[in-house]
């Protein structure tokens, strides 16, 4: 440890500041409360803050950020924005460092954050330690009060002297240039470890429950009461979210300058309390009542991304309990009545374990893709093939998807038709439901997309092999289940007997004709349609019903079938029910899913069904995996 | 060419709100000159009844989307008159400082955008550009930074939001003073470019002359604007609390804002008033620019209304200035004087860029308010704009319908009409 | 071929159109997008050939009713700009009292029967008397917000506003919380989009936005009550901008 005089300290910050290629952002005042900003000079550096209106997450992850720079009048013109300044932090407490960390799994962990990971290269934190405490805070009982590692320095302001602890090389070399320091005596060192031993004693409010139960607790408690209770105060304003260092999710979108050429897509802070968090193309909203929504943050904290990343992710700095108006947000308040309540059923709020898929490519940055042929198939629905620019393969698994971008407009998730191959195209039908579909309908071939992917999970093929595969499609469900189908029937002696099922609307409403012919015509193939309804002068000759009226027929051996159902969210829960008639087991019932949808990766957090993350774990999951989740169906 | 000219401007464009003009004239007499107002009346003042003080600032701010500063310092200072809040000094200034940003802004988009079409013989600013860029360019500059130096001040230019009851809730930094003072003296050159451009087209305007009464504020110190007594050309200087018996307002039919008449059977408020009333007070810059436009008061052509105001575009950034000075050596404090409810009544008198704006406000025990007046500038300008027609129109009987037309349209378009702000009325009185 | 467009004004203050005219240097990249046909305000060229028409202000009388209604017929993208175009905004306050009550007060007993431009009918917004196609609310507008409404209808995309509240946007911003400064604000309420301009500047919200359809009004009052807000404070800060919005 080294030991800086007032003095020493203030011309270390100065001449931190006078560096040109460098920005220093510490903590300073806002009216009566403090907040991180970039100094002018040292005495405005507030180390005796008790805690910032925003957490020091807004300087690595700002609360709006270029993504991608790009010019709408060329064909593709499209470049990664990335922060290149460098900057030190000056003052982040130790729960905020905590939840740095947090972050850093997030966005450095899986799949690398090129924006976030530039950034985090670039800032150096400078820590301190806590002096004042907030009201509201409540870190001495998660043990978020002091910190041993990922600081670059740590500084303990005790008034008379300021002892710095190095963490880093960075950190060292740091101190050595611009700072007057001499080695800590022990009597520093010993102030120092008193402070931080007599920190918890001073936190007045106490957890009543370790943090390393709540995921227990939770799991016992979906159903209490108090979420909506809680609830009906709650404003869904946003701001527990957006004042918490630990939420990290985030919305897309693009925008054009008004001469129509340059353009830009960001990143903005986004929370899932609010109502359009989980809205999709079609209008439906996944978590659509503010029970629910409340409910969901506090799970995501303190079970879901335990179960993901080991940490629980809240460290008690009492923000959100300060900040909100309605005064219904404090984890502390909330953990403390259930931990001395639990319900009768506690609920498994599993997360699958899968294989982590790699991405191929920048997170972020769509590639160069033509259209090289466009085929109406219904009033709304239009196939159209695919060719990256570089010429190779997409490389996907059926039952994936890709995100494709058409800059001005914005990007949707669209599930890959086509099944695997060695050729460079590969196939999309889209529905025309949104600004991205609408505006795609009105290009044509030739014409430039962007496309990021393959992403998500997709089938697993080796628990295929060998069994008999009832396909059963629902609408819209048939493009990425047409994935799978072809791929099976290109591979035909890898499994057994084949059923197709397929409904939909009317006979207008038919998808993929030329298939359908092919697979009702192929041997070991049995092939079944069905229309909700049909108009009489129609020339149907098929069966007339919702898609359910088809499985009570079909020839089922329960133990040697695996049934792969895709389909509109209110198709599933009919269709299962048949398929248990049957005697079908979960694990032998393989569902994909469809969620809203913005980073394909992981991050963004607007598809998670309960803990799990549709763009992740999924889209296609083994419905015994996902039955109890609340959220799913 | 003499003959039967019927001309109707409907909805006259290039001003703030809505009015026509009627020219009848037959075999070379002239039948019929009318302007009439018809914007929709918004009955603002039987709106304000009712409501709490704390809300009669944002809601007659409403009245004007270009002049919303000025009414809100009118409704400010009437409401402090009544509830008998002294502001700080500081907040004078401050409010100044706001009230120079409003008429900088206001003057440039009528000047620039409004009138010098008609200079240039088109139809708008934008082929301007083809002709005379680098004016367009001065011009958008100027208007840039009369709005930044609003929203500095007031948070928003349009319906001001730092403007409050006892003085400022967000006052600028240091730092911020600063930047705008550099900036106000980087424009000084820009002013004088578009001055000398003004000066060159002079001749485009029409030489008529009609003298008038001119009523503005006065202050024996500055070129009032925020403060001061209410004076006349023709009979000197009134107390504000008087302004009923100066304005006068009565009805008539072909218009929904009604006229008003003091000494003689109309008046002018506005910036050529200001100038004929104050042109002593000026500052070096705005002598400078009235002396390179060839202005020396008493002016009687009201299309010289628009050239006044270039020459307060020229005073208000020098004045500005000063004003940052002063508050620069002084420091900010953001002083906030108490405001508590109480009965009384109160009249704010400001000038805002069209002429002189009277708020008047009678508040109850419990801070409601009982009854408003407001007198907007420009209503008190249609009888003068209607005696302006008449006179001017025989001299125009000869010419082209076109030429008669574009001048009518000029001649209203030079008072800088804000014609919606002037529907909405008060007390009535039978005259 | 760029889309034809044409500003149009009712009851209002014309704020809103300054506005647009305050885009200063980016107004001459608004004209190469579109083809202005007519800005009363500022132009005076005038045409009915338009495909977008956007209109501020509120409609009083039967003429401007009359008027409105061309409008809709000649265009094929109708928007409204502006709060007295969206919701009515300040224009609604007299809507309290009867239209011969006002009109008796602003002017007496003059005799107005007959005369078209004294007619008064009670205020109401574009979308009470015509369908709207895209709104840009505020009081007034976001000038920033017109911007992306228009590049959006100009390369194909449906406007779209926020459907969360202003404290979005004020958090952003790292405002500290009016009501901790003795204030009170509807900004939880209110449709987010202005980037809390005026908590940002120390005052709190007024609704000029308009509150949002999802209206957690009953939340909403428990905090005010909280807060010490009287019954009548709270509405008449309602009424201001939202005067007799159903929820409430």
């Amino acid at each position: 440890m080294r030991t800086l005089d007032p003095d020493a300290w203030k011309a270390f910050i100065d001449g931190l500041i006078k560096e040109p290629d460098l920005d220093v952002v510490g903590v300073k005042e806002k009216g009566r409360r403090f907040v991180f900003a970039p100094l002018e000079n040292a005495s405005e550096l507030r180390l005796d803050y008790d805690v910032t209106i925003l957490p020091p997450k807004k300087e690595l992850l700002p609360p709006n950020e270029d993504l991608l720079l790009f010019d709408i009048s060329k064909p593709f013109d499209v470049l990664a924005a990335h922060d290149e300044r460098k900057k030190v932090l000056v003052g982040v407490h130790p729960y905020d460092l905590v939840a740095i960390n947090m972050m850093d799994e997030v966005y450095l962990g899986t799949h690398v954050d090129e924006h976030y990971e530039k950034r985090r290269q670039n800032t150096l934190i400078i820590a301190s330690d806590i002096l004042n405490i907030p009201p509201k805070a409540f870190c001495g009982s998660l043990g978020t009060h002091t910190v041993e590692s990922g600081y670059d320095l740590l500084v303990t302001p005790l008034g008379d002297r300021y002892v710095v602890q190095e963490g880093t090389p960075a950190g060292t070399e740091l101190l050595e240039k611009y700072a007057e320091s001499r080695e800590s005596s022990a009597e520093d060192i010993a102030r120092v470890e008193k402070l931080r031993e007599e920190l918890p004693s001073r936190y007045e409010r106490k957890l009543h429950v370790d943090k390393y139960k709540w995921s227990e607790i939770l799991g016992e408690n979906y159903e209490h009461p108090l979420w909506e209770e809680n609830a009906r105060k709650c404003l869904t304003c946003g701001t527990c979210t957006l004042v918490c260092p630990t939420c990290v999710c985030y919305d897309v979108s693009d925008e054009v300058e008004l001469d129509l050429e340059r353009g830009k897509r960001t990143r903005t802070w986004d929370g899932c309390l609010l109502k359009e968090f989980t809205l999709v193309g079609s209008g439906e909203i996944f978590r659509e009542t503010p029970t629910n929504r409340y409910r969901h943050r506090y799970y995501r904290k303190g079970m879901y991304l335990p179960m993901r990343y080991g940490f629980v992710a809240c460290v008690g700095c009492g923000r959100c309990s300060t900040q909100c108006l309605a005064d219904i947000a404090d984890p502390l308040d909330v953990m403390n009545v259930l931990a001395s309540s639990s319900m009768d059923d506690p609920k498994r709020l599993p997360i699958p374990e899968v294989k982590v898929h790699g991405v191929k490519q920048q997170l972020l940055v769509p590639k160069a893709a033509d259209i090289t042929h466009k085929e109406q198939m219904t009033d709304i629905d239009t196939l159209y093939k695919i060719r990256l620019d570089s010429g190779e393969a997409l490389g996907h698994k059926p039952g994936q998807f890709v995100e494709l971008s058409i800059f001005g407009i914005g990007e949707a998730p669209i599930s890959i038709a086509s099944s695997p191959g060695p050729e460079p195209e590969f196939e999309l039908l889209v529905r025309k439901i949104g600004d991205v579909t609408s505006k795609l309908d009105t290009l044509n071939v030739g014409d430039k997309v962007g496309i990021r992917g393959p992403l998500g999970n997709g089938f697993n093929i080796e628990a295929l092999k060998g069994r008999n595969l009832l396909y059963i499609g629902g609408g819209f469900g048939l493009a990425p289940l047409r994935s799978l189908i072809n791929y099976s029937l290109e591979h035909r002696s890898d499994f057994k007997r084949i059923t197709v099922l397929y409904g939909c609307k009317d006979p207008s409403a038919l998808l993929f004709k030329n298939d359908i012919d092919c697979w009702g015509c192929m041997e070991g193939v049995e092939f079944k349609a069905t229309v909700d309804e049909c108009m009489d002068d129609d020339s149907w000759g098929g069966n007339i019903g919702v898609i359910t009226t088809l499985i009570p027929e079909v020839d089922i051996d329960p133990d040697t079938t695996m049934a792969i159902v895709v389909g509109p969210p209110v198709m599933y829960k009919y269709v299962i029910r048949e398929l248990k008639q049957k005697n079908l087991p979960d694990e032998n019932i393989i569902v994909s899913l469809e969620r809203r949808m913005k980073c394909g990766v992981g991050k963004c957090g607007h598809c998670q069904i309960n803990g799990v993350y549709v763009c992740l774990e999924g889209p296609v999951f083994n419905y015994a995996d996902i039955k109890d989740l609340p959220e799913a169906f | 060419m003499a003959g039967n000219i019927d001309i109707h401007v409907e909805h006259l464009t290039r001003v703030e709100g809505h009015g026509d003009i009627f020219f009848n004239s037959k075999e070379g007499k002239v039948e019929n000159v009318q302007w009439h107002v018809t914007e929709a009346p918004r009955f603002f003042e039987a709106m304000l009844r009712g409501k709490s003080y704390v809300h009669l600032r944002p809601i007659t701010s409403r009245i004007c989307g270009i002049c919303s500063i000025g009414h809100s310092l009118a409704s400010l200072k009437a409401t402090e008159a009544a509830l008998g809040v002294e502001v700080s000094e500081e907040t004078v200034l401050l409010r100044r400082l706001a009230l120079h940003g409003e008429n900088m802004q206001s003057h440039v988009l009528h000047i620039g955008y409004l009138v010098v079409p008609d200079l240039f013989g088109v139809g708008s600013v934008f082929p301007i550009v083809d002709i005379n860029k680098d004016a367009v360019v001065k011009i958008v500059g100027l208007h840039r930074l009369a709005n930044f130096m609003s929203d500095l001040v007031c948070g928003r230019t349009t319906h001001p939001i730092t403007l409050q009851l006892g003085g400022f809730n967000k006052v600028p930094t240091v730092a911020e003073l600063i930047d705008l003072r550099s900036r106000l003296e980087a424009s000084k050159p820009v002013i004088a470019g578009v001055s000398g451009l003004l000066a060159s087209v002079k001749g485009n305007l029409p030489d008529f002359e009609r003298e008038t009464e001119y009523i503005g504020l006065v202050d024996d110190r500055l070129y009032a604007l925020y403060d001061g007594v209410v004076g006349s050309t023709d009979t000197g200087l009134h107390p504000v609390d008087d302004y009923l018996s100066i304005t006068n307002e009565y009805v008539v039919p072909q218009s929904t804002a009604k006229y008003t008449k003091h000494a003689r059977d109309a008046y002018f408020v506005g910036a050529l008033a200001r100038f004929n009333l104050n042109e002593s007070k000026l500052g070096s810059f705005g002598r400078e620019i009235a002396g390179v436009l060839g202005m020396s008061a008493p002016i009687h052509n009201p299309f010289m209304n628009t050239y006044a105001q270039m020459v307060e575009v020229a005073d208000s950034v020098q004045d500005s200035i000063l004003i940052i000075d002063e508050l620069l050596h002084r420091g900010i404090k953001g002083d906030m004087a108490k405001v508590e409810p109480r009965a009384g009544r109160g009249i704010g008198a400001v000038e805002v860029p069209r002429g002189i704006l009277f708020h008047d406000y009678t508040i109850d025990g419990i801070g409601n308010c009982r009854k408003a007046n407001c007198i907007i500038p420009t209503n008190q300008n249609h009888a003068n704009i209607q005696r302006d027609l008449e006179e001017l129109s025989p001299g125009l009987v000869e010419k082209p319908e076109k030429d008669i037309e574009l001048t009518l349209e000029m001649l209203v378009r030079a008072y800088d009409p804000c014609i919606s702000c002037s529907t909405h009325y008060t007390k009535v009185h039978f005259v | 071929m760029k889309p034809k467009v044409a500003f149009f004004d009712f009851s209002s203050c014309e704020g809103c159109q300054l506005q647009v005219v305050n885009l200063e240097e980016k107004v001459l990249d608004l004209v190469d997008i579109v083809e202005v046909v007519s800005f009363r305000e500022a132009m005076k060229e005038h045409s009915d050939n338009y495909d977008i028409a956007i209109i501020e202000g509120s409609i009083m009388r039967p003429m401007d009713e009359e008027r409105l209604k061309k409008i809709r017929h000649n265009a094929r993208i109708l928007v409204a700009l502006g709060a007295c175009a969206c919701i009515g905004g300040v224009n609604k306050l007299r809507n309290k009292w009867s239209v011969d009550d006002v009109k008796a007060e602003v002017y007496g007993n003059a005799d107005l029967d007959g005369n078209p431009y004294f007619d008064a009918l009670p205020t109401r917004a574009i979308d009470e008397v015509v369908a709207v196609d895209a709104y840009i609310p505020g009081c007034p507008i976001n000038k920033n917000e017109f911007s992306r409404v228009v590049t959006g209808l100009a390369v194909g995309r449906k406007p779209k506003l926020p459907t969360y509240p202003v404290c979005v946007e004020c958090k952003k911003n790292e405002n500290v919380c009016v009501f901790e400064m003795g204030q009170f604000c509807l900004g939880p309420i209110t449709r987010a989009g202005c980037d809390a301009i005026c908590p940002t500047n120390g005052e709190g919200c007024d609704g000029c936005r308009g509150f949002l359809e999802d209206l957690r009004v009953n939340a909403m009052k428990d905090v005010l009550r909280h807060y010490g807000v009287t019954m009548d404070q709270m509405m008449k800060r309602f009424n201001l901008y939202n005067y007799k919005r159903e929820g409430y």
